[in-house]
């Protein structure tokens, strides 16, 4: 295992080389003049041509790629062009900020779609099942964005309980953690419920319980855990979006996140935050990934990975 | 039995175990509005949060062009010139001013007993430090215009120094206002600094910014303008209308800039808010391109703008509140004089366009952002000019890209815009900044944003010629001529100027909010 887990890593390595190419080039193919958006509307080609040779702008795209490489093995991510500070330093703000909120919305969102998805499959065509489901439903339906402002009204302005935005106490992360989770708790739950029905139906679970077993082992211990496999993936999945910010609610909530910094950053054409966003999000999911499969091999011994 | 039993219990046990938490939560958090509405403790040991819709882009005041990083530089940065709540150039750090006959040299005589926040004390040197950064360092892109005039700063004594210019720009002021004063120390020993943590002169310090959450400045104790001021403000980027609200009502902000329209109602019916409404330097228009058939005949332009309802504009497009734009600039603008506006005369419009050959009217074409207020004033144009036979189609853009369309064309030959629907903003004291790139032959795009492709050559002449002018009287004279001029030529659609909305809570005092947006915070208290 721990020699396939090394094999992977070093397969990230060609694998983001070649991101960061697309990423670069990409980059600079969104129409939109980043000089011409710092020197504003008033300004005169003279300005704005000075401009686009301090930027290096006016160089060739390949010499701009090539510095651009080089500075990035070099460890360095480059200057912001709109606020002149380190891209790095940019990041160092909002990063943590956004992984706390991933963890907080997962956690929550985790704990209660398993449970919610499981007792709808226990109970299934029972009250708990048609509750579960509403709920998840109702999860699903809600627009982020609305939720956000309801939540808001609600615990904010009327019961005062939590502030309205910001990351300064763990308060500022119940109501955006809340928001984003919804869905995803909806999601896991429907997945959970519909995994473990059919899990439920199999011979092994038949048998375990024509044994004898009880039915406090046969659910967690025997139909949960084969149950999971593909709500691991879905969990996944959702977890790298996150990481990979979620603009809506982080605007709702004046959270400051990455998804927050990258919107803004396209919106200026600021190639070096935005470079090194999308190539740190593309190393959260190449990670993340991996996280999966290996837990895929936790949960069915029958799954192993060979180098 | 015994099965379902088990999950029971699960089942409430879960509920319980929310509404506990719920309960509990009630009692940890519940004192929030009392805490933050600022009413209990006398207001000079407290805090002042400030709710604005952007984040800050940087602190470096010789770098920075964005209104909201300015209101925070503000708070802590001084130039020798400020402005006064109507935009006008008051001074600051310059106790007395003059300027030469020929509009070359700026003498400025300093205020004594002034320190920076790091104690390094202000004088003349430290003034000259401040302009010559603004002048040699490259990467300073924004600011350095007007300062790229100056041939000479002379110190003539620790606390007067003289400005000389190698040709005349009438805009020279204004740039004094926004050339803050930075400690010498901080450019000499660590200018990389000075974007994330400036030092002046003004009434409050930094002490800390969390990019994209909070900047946090405090009262500067030494500041020589005594008064009773708030210990600390800080200042909060929450683009969300909504939520910048719910922060006004709950007590968490104390001042929301802006204050969103759909909200007014709502926030005017409670008693612990207080509604500004500031008319701004901000103009809005459609600048047609007169370059283009059939835009080339003035007739048609009088009609397009006889065609447009402006007070429907208003309450349309912006909810009632501004004004209409009855000149080439905003009131607020310096020099303004205000013209004859066209009014709103459906068969005046049909005559001039059967005069120019178009009695059946054409297609045209507009450009605006992906904004809804801009799509929303692009669908107005499009219904009024409906009217007259005109056959609007929406282009809507974004920016980025818009910006690329717009001056992509190196000539006017080669422009497509039709009609750009846009605004313009510059400072009150800054006519120049509000004529010439608009209206001057030599700013068609890319070289400037005349994007009617406008050109007159009285209007030219007369715009080099204001420039050169230090007569304060003859400039108004001349302003005077261009106003009339180019309104009557109509290269735009006059729409209307805007009214800028704050929200704050009623304890608060001493905070303004200028025609361009700026907030001030130099009295800033707490009832």
């Amino acid at each position: 295992m721990l020699q396939y887990i090394l094999k992977r890593i070093l397969e990230m390595i060609p694998i983001l080389f070649i991101v960061s190419i697309l990423i670069f080039f990409f980059t600079h193919l969104i129409p939109g003049d980043p000089a011409r958006l710092v020197a504003g509307k008033d300004a005169t080609l003279d300005e704005v041509n000075i401009i686009r040779a301090e930027l290096g702008l006016d160089k060739p795209i390949w010499d701009q790629y090539i510095t651009y490489m080089s500075n990035l093995f070099q460890g360095d991510l480059g200057t912001s062009l709109k606020t002149g500070l380190p891209v790095s330093e940019m990041f160092a703000d909002r990063f943590m900020p956004s992984v706390y909120l991933t963890f907080m919305s997962m956690g929550w969102a985790l704990v209660l779609g398993l449970l919610i998805g499981t007792l709808s499959a226990v109970f299934k065509n029972k009250w708990p099942d048609y509750l579960g489901m509403v709920t998840a439903v109702s999860g699903i339906s809600m627009p982020g964005f609305w939720l956000g402002l309801i939540l808001i009204q609600i615990f904010s302005v009327q019961l005062g309980w939590f502030p309205t935005g910001g990351a300064e106490s763990w308060k500022s992360y119940i109501l955006p953690s809340i928001t984003l989770g919804a869905g995803i708790m909806s999601m896991l739950a429907r997945f959970t419920r519909s995994s473990l029905l059919e899990t439920l139906r199999a011979d092994f679970i038949r048998t375990g319980r024509a044994k004898g077993l009880k039915e406090s082992v046969v659910i967690p211990k025997h139909a949960l855990r084969n149950s999971l496999i593909p709500v691991v993936t879905i969990a996944g999945l959702q977890f790298g979006f996150l990481l990979g910010g979620s603009v809506v609610v982080e605007t709702v909530f004046s959270f400051p996140g990455m998804g927050r910094l990258l919107i803004d950053s396209i919106a200026f054409r600021d190639y070096p935050v935005i470079q090194a966003e999308l190539l740190l999000f593309s190393i959260e999911f190449i990670l993340v990934n991996l996280i999966v499969d290996i837990m895929y091999s936790m949960l069915n011994p029958k799954i192993r990975y060979v180098s | 039995m015994r099965r379902v039993n088990v999950w029971k219990m699960l089942f409430v046990a879960f509920v319980s175990a929310i509404l506990l938490a719920g309960c509990s939560s009630e009692e940890s958090g519940g004192t929030s509005e009392k805490e933050n509405s600022g009413k209990s403790a006398s207001g000079k040991d407290q805090e002042l949060v400030i709710a604005v819709n952007e984040n800050f882009i940087s602190m470096d005041p010789h770098n920075t062009g964005d209104t909201n990083s300015n209101s925070v530089q503000t708070a802590m940065l001084e130039g020798l010139l400020g402005s006064d709540e109507e935009g006008q150039i008051i001074p600051q750090l310059a106790e007395e001013y003059s300027v030469s006959d020929d509009a070359l040299e700026y003498t400025f005589k300093l205020r004594q007993g002034v320190t920076f926040h790091d104690g390094e004390p202000f004088n003349a040197e430290a003034v000259k430090t401040s302009f010559e950064r603004i002048m040699k360092d490259e990467s300073l892109r924004l600011n350095s215009r007007g300062f790229n005039l100056i041939t000479s700063i002379d110190v003539i004594d620790e606390y007067q120094i003289k400005v000389t210019l190698k040709e005349p720009y009438a805009g020279m002021l204004t740039r004094f206002v926004s050339a803050k004063i930075l400690s010498p120390k901080l450019i000499n020993d660590s200018s990389s600094d000075i974007g994330k943590t400036p030092v002046g002169t003004g009434p409050f310090k930094f002490v800390e910014w969390v990019q994209g959450d909070h900047l946090t400045v405090e009262r500067f104790d030494d500041y020589w303008n005594k008064a009773d001021r708030v210990k600390k403000i800080t200042y909060k980027p929450v683009p969300e209308n909504g939520s910048r609200v719910a922060m006004l009502k709950t007590g968490e902000a104390h001042v929301i800039y802006p204050a969103p329209v759909q909200n007014l109602k709502e926030l005017e019916s409670n008693s612990d808010v207080e509604i500004h409404k500031i008319p701004s330097t901000i103009a809005r228009y459609v600048s047609i391109n007169t370059m283009k058939e059939p835009y080339d005949d003035v007739r048609i332009r009088q009609a397009i703008n006889y065609a447009v309802n402006k007070e429907a504009f208003i309450s349309v497009v912006n909810s009632g509140y501004g004004l209409p734009l009855d000149s080439i600039i905003p009131s607020k603008t310096q020099f303004y004089s205000k013209q004859e506006a066209y009014d709103h005369n459906i068969d005046k419009a049909k005559e001039l366009m059967k005069e120019a050959g178009f009695e059946k009217g054409f297609k045209a074409e507009i450009w605006g952002n992906t904004n809804s207020d801009t799509l929303k004033g692009m669908q107005f144009i499009q219904q009024q000019l409906k009217e007259i036979g005109i056959t609007v189609e929406i282009k809507s853009m974004e920016e980025g890209t818009l910006s690329d369309e717009i001056y992509g064309a190196q000539t006017p030959e080669e422009a497509k815009v039709q009609m750009w629907y846009v605004s313009w903003s510059a400072y009150p004291s800054d006519t120049t900044n509000a004529t010439k790139p608009l209206f001057s032959s030599s700013s068609f795009p890319p070289d400037g944003a005349n994007t009617a492709y406008y050109k007159n050559d009285d209007v030219d002449k007369w715009i080099t010629e204001v420039n050169q002018t230090p007569d304060p009287d003859k400039q108004a004279e001349i302003y005077n001529n261009i106003q009339s001029t180019i309104y009557k030529d109509a290269p735009w659609i006059f729409l209307g100027v805007d009214e800028i909305l704050a929200g704050s809570r009623s304890n608060v005092d001493g905070v303004f909010i200028s025609p361009t947006g700026g907030i001030n915070v130099t009295d800033a208290n707490l009832k």
